[in-house]
């Protein structure tokens, strides 16, 4: 059923720039190494499961904990355990696991799981979701009796399902939705039916894919699924954006999307669901889009998780050109420093830009034919040519001169700039609090907007740390006036999906 | 343009010239672009920077500007010159002063200050008062972005001041180098005149340099809010303010207020509400501060206009609700974020 729906306030439109993946489909040669970190997406970090020198095949469960909140991890290729250490990986410092492998493509499938899965009990169909590590997809987990999650899969009241692209770069929709793509894509809905069947589904398709749009709403037949086509406007993939626009109900923000009995994911997450239970395939592989001009060729990448990064942008960037590599979107994703790290399971995209530190002469007074502008004021905003992406400031930090551009796009409803005022003059208390400083998101939106090259969110995050440095808890504030699920719960789990940026 | 951005680079070289350091750097960013980049997530940012916001601005102000110049000739030319070269002194002296580039914003106050004057200001005087605006309405706060009062209005506030006898009783028609008439509103309130509507549209009656010719200053106005460097909320609420006021006030009162329409195409109300009620800065930044901005200015125009000595009221008004301002801000605010604790 296909449902129009309302807009958010603020967002912005990221559309038309240099560098977007094409559907076309890469599959490299297996890796030499991996590195697995142990912990990856929703939930705690878990314990080794092998030791060094082990010899380990694809698909065997590496890392596991039944005690936490958390879902087992797999190694991703056949070989030999080569070091377990200590290692930083995006701001975090989490036990990994180094793998040498025999390059040799196959894996171990999970035995319980089959395509007649509709005859297993819910029971068993958690586990096999729970032993592929499917449930660590998305910002909430997937819930199951196995502590994937903060909530037990009967608390689960929605589903949503994140096909938005709205941020700059996203990944290929007809491309996952290629060939049999589809009908997995509904019988992975169907199986999380199947073990949360008080559950309504959401689906939220970016509105100009109308031709994705029809097939989805075809192939859904008459089971209860509601289709909503939305403005791909960022940052509405996000929980905070996405749940309020799609039910309409108020996000207790420094809470998870599990706390209201909610779960997003996105659709390759479904993907992996339908291959973990049917393919009886764990989670060890997944798909990336290569973006931005940095790369000589924007495609999307089939890789092992825990591939390093080298290894996958080798020979596929532009020669001789001082480049930033961006794990995930470069409106939120880390800086990549050392290209030795690996992909885990909640990468999306490998952004790659070029760093421009030429500047461009009269910039100001050019008419900007492929220049982007939140402002009316370039060539770009008027005709559809290829926008370009770089990484220099296009302008001097100046004073803030209250344009409200970042109010005009926060979608938290903050006043960006007064929030910047407070931080940088340090005079953070519990004033910030009063102005909702805890209720961004970290979309970086003000800071992209700025004329003035302030970048807001940095001193909000900043501002937050702080904060939290004085021993001021943000979620006491909203506890009483949402119904909220596994509270306790999140207290322990450390709720972080994406790496470093997004908490 | 790569060689010769680094032989330019060479003059931080030279010892001497290190005084003039912020001029040079100021100079670079015009001519070459920043070679800054992105500290981290957003890794890449619009387009759009201060330089460019001012220069729409300034765009906006072009056909104002160039109808003074054919209305009133050399001497048009001449306020406009002396207002950038003596401001543009007093900047320039700041910046070297406070060791910062200078700023973009003085380009557009530098080019306000003198189409708010009468043509007929004598030369120095639009010196003193750019000056004074310049130092007093911007520079003592800490420059572009701290400062409460618009500076240009600060300018010309001062020189209406200080010389009264040249500032409100020499009005020169367009094109006529002797006479001297009282403006529109002037004559409404001394003869009770009105002036016909397409000469105020087209701008041959008296008044000060750029607000006469106000199809110029309607498009400017509009080409300002369609680029979104100014916002429509502040004119929306100021014009119809002052509309709905006057309509209510020429019911009961014809000898003192003006009908509607004369009110908004006489003096300085479109310029002002376009060009300088709108100045980010001085303005309100929340959205009901801006409406309650431009409403409270609606009344006070109207009030001076009618029982005040003074023929016109948009410049006291838009400099009143510039010192009521953060006021109005912190009232929406508070307003807008209740207590946490009220939420418990
Ligand atoms: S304040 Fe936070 S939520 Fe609002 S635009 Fe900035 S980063 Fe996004
Ligand atoms: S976008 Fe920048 S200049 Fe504009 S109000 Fe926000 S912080 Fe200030």
């Amino acid at each position: 059923m296909i449902i129009k729906k309302r807009k958010f306030t603020g967002g912005y439109t990221f559309k038309n720039f240099k560098g977007e993946p094409s559907d076309e489909l890469v599959k490299p040669e297996i890796p030499e190494r991996v590195i697995i970190p142990l912990k990856q997406g929703f939930g705690d970090e878990v314990n080794a499961a092998v030791k060094k020198g082990d010899s380990v095949t694809a698909g065997q469960i590496i890392g596991i904990n039944d005690e936490s909140i958390s879902s087992p991890v797999h190694s991703t290729v056949n070989g030999t355990v080569e070091d377990i250490k200590k290692a930083e990986y995006f701001g975090r410092l989490i036990n990994t696991v180094v793998i040498k492998s025999d390059v040799t493509p196959d894996f171990k499938p999970h035995e319980a799981g089959t395509s007649s899965w509709k005859n297993l009990p819910e029971e068993k169909l958690e586990e096999v979701l729970y032993m592929a590590g499917v449930t660590s997809l998305g910002r909430s987990g997937i819930p199951t009796r196995y502590k994937s999650s903060a909530i037990l899969p009967g608390e689960v009241e929605h589903i949503i399902i994140d096909g938005v692209q709205s941020d700059i770069y996203n990944l290929s929709l007809t491309l996952l939705l290629a060939g049999k793509g589809l009908n997995q894509f509904i019988e992975g809905i169907d199986i999380l039916k199947a073990i949360m069947p008080r559950a309504s589904v959401h689906i939220a398709v970016n509105k100009y894919q109308k031709s994705i749009i029809k097939k989805i709403d075809e192939s859904a037949d008459n089971r209860k699924i509601n289709i909503y086509p939305l403005d791909p406007k960022y940052p509405q993939g996000y929980d905070e954006v996405i749940i309020p626009t799609i039910l309409g109900r108020e996000f207790p923000f420094g809470f998870n999307a599990f706390n209201m009995g909610i779960i997003v994911l996105d659709i390759q997450a479904v993907l992996h669901v339908y291959e973990a239970v049917v393919l009886k395939k764990p989670l060890i592989e997944r798909l990336i889009a290569l973006a931005g001009p940095g790369f000589t060729e924007n495609f999307h990448i089939k890789v092992r998780i825990g591939t390093q990064i080298d290894y996958i942008v080798k020979n596929r960037v532009k020669p001789d050109t001082s480049l930033r590599y961006i794990l995930n979107s470069p409106l939120w994703g880390n800086t990549v420093t050392d290209l030795s790290l690996p992909v885990d399971r909640t990468v999306n995209c490998i952004s790659c830009l070029v760093e421009d530190r030429d500047g461009e002469a009269f910039s100001f007074a050019r008419p900007g034919i492929s220049k982007d502008s939140y402002s009316k004021t370039f060539a770009a905003n008027y005709f559809p040519f290829k926008k370009t992406i770089n990484t220099n400031t296009h302008g001097e930090e100046r004073a803030c001169i209250f344009c409200n551009y970042c109010q005009d796009v926060c979608p938290s409803g903050l006043v960006p700039h007064l929030l910047y005022h407070y931080v940088e003059r340090d005079m953070v208390d519990d004033i910030l609090l009063r102005y909702r400083i805890f209720n961004c998101i970290d979309c970086n939106l003000c800071g992209y907007v700025c004329p003035s090259k302030i970048n807001p969110a940095m001193y909000i995050k900043q501002g937050r740390e702080k904060l939290t440095g004085m021993g001021i808890n943000p979620k006491e504030s909203v506890l009483r006036r949402f119904k909220l699920k596994g509270v306790k719960e999140n207290k322990q789990v450390n709720s972080e999906y994406y790496n470093g940026d997004k908490s | 343009m790569k060689n010769l951005k680094k032989s330019y680079e060479k003059l931080y070289k030279i010892k001497p010239l290190m005084r003039f350091k912020t001029i040079i750097s100021t100079l670079e960013g015009i001519v070459f672009g920043t070679s800054e980049i992105t500290a981290g997530a957003p890794h890449f940012v619009d387009n759009m920077d201060i330089k460019r916001y001012m220069s729409i601005a300034i765009i906006a102000l072009i056909p104002s500007a160039a109808a003074a110049v054919y209305f009133f000739k050399l001497h048009a030319v001449e306020l406009i010159l002396v207002s950038y070269i003596s401001g543009g002194i007093a900047e320039v002296l700041f910046a070297l002063i406070r060791k910062k580039d200078i700023e973009e914003g003085f380009l557009v106050t530098g080019l306000i200050f003198p189409l708010i004057l009468p043509p007929s200001t004598p030369l120095w005087v639009a010196s003193v008062g750019i000056i004074f605006g310049v130092i007093f309405g911007k520079e003592l706060f800490g420059g572009t972005g701290r400062n409460i009062f618009n500076p240009a209005l600060v300018g010309r506030l001062f020189v209406t001041i200080s010389f009264p006898q040249i500032m409100t009783s020499s009005w020169q028609l367009p094109f006529v180098d002797t006479v001297t008439a009282a403006t529109p509103l002037g004559l409404f309130k001394t003869a009770h005149v009105l002036t016909p509507y397409i000469k105020l549209l087209l701008g041959t009656s008296a008044g000060s340099m750029g607000e006469t010719f106000r199809i110029g200053v309607i498009i400017g106005g509009l080409f300002l809010m369609f680029t979104r460097v100014s916002n429509w909320r502040i004119p929306f609420s100021y014009i119809g303010t002052v509309l709905l006021l006057s309509w209510i006030g020429n019911f009961f009162l014809p000898a003192k207020i003006a009908p509607p329409l004369f009110q908004l195409l006489s003096g300085g109300l479109l310029f002002g509400a376009m060009f300088m009620a709108t100045d980010p800065v001085t303005s309100p930044y929340t959205l009901p501060g801006k409406l309650i901005f431009g409403f409270l200015a609606g009344i006070v125009t109207i009030l001076i206009r009618a029982f005040s000595g003074y023929a016109e009221g948009v410049m006291f008004s838009i400099i009143m609700m510039n010192g009521f301002t953060p006021l109005i801000d912190s009232f929406v605010i508070n307003l807008k974020y209740r207590p946490l604790r009220n939420e418990r």
